[in-house]
């Protein structure tokens, strides 16, 4: 063997090795298939970022009602006038120097101005954009979490744009549930009852002659759990879900499905204090503004006893719940764009069918290019094969997943790859039929034959980058299987190809396989 | 073996003939697409829900459309798919007020599509979900492994796996009996047909999009591709010369406006598994075009004095062969898809067995004839002296 040829043979291995290593054993854990090609569910959802800023809002204006008053600013009220813009009203024209060093000593996040007796206060863009892109990945972050504990395999979970978030979820079939559990904000609430329940506001209002009390707030029970009516509670809530320290699926004493919880210390204290002070009252449990229960409290409730949440549950919904419990709140809504479900059957259908149609295909093109090209045929074929478990193992590598339109990039590479063959072999030919010798045909056949292959292979690979970066997810899979396969054709077809030429061919030989 | 000794065609003998008739398609197309029939969007592209069912008996687009129509739903579009008689795809869209909010337009769509299957579904199974039995074609594997496991403590999640996995690959169970092979005991099966019962359908998938999403999607898809197309623009300028570049460029418009007015005639649906398909089209005929334009580039430097157009023959010519092989075999591959690779493919395979012929015509028509007007336009001194 030749000495130049030794490296190349040792590289030819080495790159085949690898690629059988990342690609054995050849299913799916190795290559993920698409939700298209397994069945499952595909969610795009968007986060809504504004609720994060009206939360900074709310936050603000309380804030700046302590900030004042503590500073002895007179002012009639803060009011809250949109997203990102608080009014202060009746602000002093005396104490304006005063207010304008508070803001900008303890509001640095908000841009402020005053007119009259007046001071406007407005978010500042970059901040709230921060704010905005916080609760996009807050929400990712739980989503996660609760997709993970709902014990789905390979699950995806994505960002996409600025507030968009993509969940596919191979294998589920129950839309659904998956979507309530993905749903529901979440914030898990323990007040006390004022009044209630009652069948309307009106009865509930009685006591205090129609008129809301300023710390208190009416919520509604939640039907699906058998509450009807309405509840006048304490706007303050005794504990939240961020005071949890445990909680499990459980049995009540009826032995339906309930959450049992226990709490934290510095929660814990507060429930035994506040149970223990209003004995014979109602404590309403409250999940997303949504009265679930409203037990009556029996005697003090101790720091480091937890307790129990009732409601006529189902097994799944006491599982979800604990489930969502656990994983946290969403820093803010979202709602759904866009939903998918493809069933295993459309899946398993479609991979088997196009499978054989291709496996079958892809036989023909091989038998035509040995019968055609015969011995040199032969190399061609070895250098398909390689092709395509360069490809498998580079999937493998990368992560990427198998879908149908990559499926599409695969037959275009597939065919350019033949193309690469018919080219160089054709162009070996007529060089032959110039009259140069076995050895000078092949070698300028490769490298008058190179610059097409070359051209043409670089110029779709290009169009598949721009593809990949601008395009949405079945576009990007097909260009991720285009780009692999072109870049293995480069080398298979070309390199490996004249590889197997100079290995096979003797130097002597008068008359070429072709 | 050789094909034929390289021939003497005087393929751009022809152009004038060949654009005229490439223009009267396009601008058939072109109007068919704005004023006539117009596109049809997949619900990947459009709003809407997308339904694939599969019933236990074989019925017609007609029967189903009935169904449909005494529930009040008649706007759906049925279509029959696979060739079982059993499949049909339903599209609907559900127009609420353009002020609601989209996951209200969402909702509705969603609604809709429950809508349908309870349509088609009729009176099937009440009487057998009444007393207390399940419908195995909707079941899933938990939930059956659960009932086997009930009176086969042990056995249950294999069974349930044995028949789930069943339904997978068949779409549906139509008979108990097509449960016989599946290796499950004797007394688990008359277990089955005392608790269970076939309903007459299932459900395939389920796809529904807002109009938020559909219109973000054909953004980003025409962004890709104006992108995509830049690129491709600025290498084949570079590599070659700018009036190869936008003969190339042309050539792929013409690709992609051909295949699209086939499709408007035929009235196929474009979605995104078709966007791929165009995306290969483009890409072959791409590739098409620059291994002839690398043979004018490598002919131009041996023949120098010989005008444009011989060199453009005399290249077609020596890559007829080659032209004729590649696109013979991809055209058998496709043909191969189009025949046996079933439904789902189906229609990305009809849309390449069009783009592989139309691909090498606009090489040969398109590509050539616009290098050569460019160079007759734009450079007539240049031209001369060659």
């Amino acid at each position: 063997m030749k000495k130049n040829l030794q490296w190349k043979v040792i590289l030819t291995v080495a790159i085949i090795a690898g690629a059988i290593i990342l690609a054995y054993p050849f299913n799916d854990t190795k290559v993920r298939r698409g939700l298209d090609l397994k069945g499952g569910i595909h969610l795009v959802l968007q986060v809504l970022t504004d609720d994060s800023i009206n939360m900074e809002t709310d936050l603000e204006v309380s804030r700046l009602e302590d900030l004042l008053k503590k500073n002895t600013i007179t002012f009639q009220k803060v009011t809250k006038e949109g997203l990102g813009r608080i009014a202060v009203q009746g602000t002093l024209a005396d104490e304006e120097g005063k207010t304008r060093d508070l803001f900008g000593q303890y509001s640095r996040d908000w841009d402020y101005g005053f007119t009259g007796d007046r001071a406007n206060l407005t978010l500042k863009p970059l901040t709230a954009q921060l704010l905005r892109d916080q609760s996009v990945d807050q929400a990712l972050q739980t989503i996660d979490n609760r997709i993970n504990s709902y014990g789905v395999t390979e699950p995806l979970i994505q960002k996409q744009g600025k507030d968009k978030i993509v969940v596919e979820l191979p294998g589920v079939d129950d839309p659904e549930r998956v979507k309530e559990l993905i749903k529901v904000t979440a914030v898990l609430e323990w007040k006390l009852v004022k009044a209630g329940p009652a069948a309307d506001e009106a009865t509930l209002l009685q006591a205090t002659n129609g008129q809301l009390p300023d710390d208190a707030e009416i919520l509604r029970g939640d039907p699906n759990r058998g509450q009807g009516g309405v509840y006048l509670v304490n706007k303050v809530a005794v504990v939240t879900g961020k005071d949890l320290r445990t909680i499990r699926r459980t049995q009540d004493e009826w032995n339906n499905p309930a959450v049992s919880f226990t709490l934290n210390s510095e929660g814990g204290a507060r429930f035994e204090q506040v149970t223990g002070d209003n004995i014979g009252k109602q404590i309403a449990i409250i999940l997303d503004k949504k009265v679930q229960s409203a037990p009556g409290i029996e005697a003090r409730i101790d720091r480091t006893q937890g307790g129990v949440i009732q409601g006529r549950f189902t097994a799944e919904e006491a599982d979800d719940l604990v489930v969502i419990l656990k994983a946290g709140a969403l820093p803010a809504g979202i709602r759904y764009l866009e939903e998918r479900t493809i069933g295993p059957a459309l899946g398993a259908d479609s991979v088997r069918q196009g499978l054989i149609a291709g496996l079958v295909a892809v036989l023909a093109v091989m038998t035509f290019m040995v019968i055609f090209y015969k011995l040199s045929g032969l190399n061609a074929v070895i250098a398909l094969l390689l092709n395509v478990l360069l490809l498998f193992g580079a999937l493998a590598y990368f992560k990427a997943t198998l879908t149908l339109p990559g499926i599409a990039g695969i037959i275009l590479a597939i065919g350019m790859a033949v193309d690469a063959n018919v080219l160089i072999f054709e162009r070996i030919k007529e060089e032959a039929a110039l009259g140069k010798g076995v050895m000078s045909s092949i070698s300028q056949g490769f490298s008058r034959a190179f610059t097409a292959i070359f051209d043409s292979n670089l110029t779709t690979i290009i169009s598949a980058i721009f593809l990949f970066q601008f395009g949405t997810g079945p576009i990007r899979g097909y260009a991720v299987t285009l780009t692999i396969s072109l870049v293995a054709n480069l080398f298979t077809a070309v390199f490996v190809s004249h590889l197997l030429f100079d290995l096979t061919v003797k130097k002597t030989a008068k008359k070429l396989s072709i | 073996m050789q094909l034929f000794k390289t021939p003497n065609i005087k393929f751009l003998k022809y152009k004038y003939i060949a654009l005229a008739v490439t223009g009267v398609i396009v601008l058939a197309g072109i109007l068919n697409i704005t004023v006539f029939k117009g596109l049809k969007l997949g619900v990947d592209f459009g709003e809407g829900t997308l339904l694939r069912v599969m019933l236990t008996t074989s019925s017609d687009e007609g029967q189903v459309r009935d169904l449909l129509g005494s529930a009040g739903l008649g706007k759906s579009q049925v279509q029959s798919s696979g060739k079982t008689g059993r499949e049909f795809q339903i599209r609907a869209m559900q127009t609420v007020s353009t002020k609601a909010s989209e996951e209200d337009q969402l909702e509705a769509h969603e609604a809709l599509a429950d809508k349908i299957i309870a349509a088609i579904r009729g009176d099937d199974g009440k009487d057998e979900l009444a007393r207390g039995l399940i419908d195995l074609n909707v079941i899933d594997e938990a939930g059956l492994s659960r009932l086997f496991e009930s009176a086969f403590p042990g056995s249950g999640p294999d069974a349930a796996h044995r028949v789930i996995a069943y339904r997978n690959e068949a779409g549906i169970i139509a008979n108990f009996k097509d449960l016989d092979g599946l290796g499950l005991k004797p007394e688990a099966l008359a277990f089955l047909k005392d608790k269970a019962f076939l309903g007459k359908m299932t459900i395939l998938s389920r796809e529904t999009v807002g109009p938020q999403v559909g219109a973000d999607l054909r953004r980003k898809a025409v962004q890709a591709t104006i992108w995509s197309l830049i690129g491709m623009l600025i290498y084949i300028a570079l590599r070659f010369k700018l009036e190869f570049g936008v003969a190339a460029i042309f050539t792929l418009a013409q690709d992609v406006l051909i295949t699209m007015s086939v499709y408007s005639f035929t009235n196929r649906e474009i979605n995104l598994p078709i966007i791929a398909g165009i995306l290969t089209i483009v890409g072959f005929s791409t590739n098409d075009t620059i291994v002839i334009f690398d043979r004018v580039r490598e002919n131009q430097k041996t023949m120098r004095g010989k005008p444009l157009e011989e060199v453009m023959n005399i290249s077609l010519n020596q890559c007829l062969a080659r032209t004729i092989i590649t696109s013979g075999t991809v055209f058998a591959t496709v043909l191969s898809l189009f025949l046996f690779g079933g439904e789902v493919i189906n229609d990305f395979a009809f849309l390449m067995l069009i783009g592989t012929i139309e691909g090498v015509y606009s090489t040969i028509y398109l590509s050539c004839p616009v290098v050569l007007f460019w160079q007759k336009w734009f450079k007539p001194k240049n031209a001369r002296r060659r």
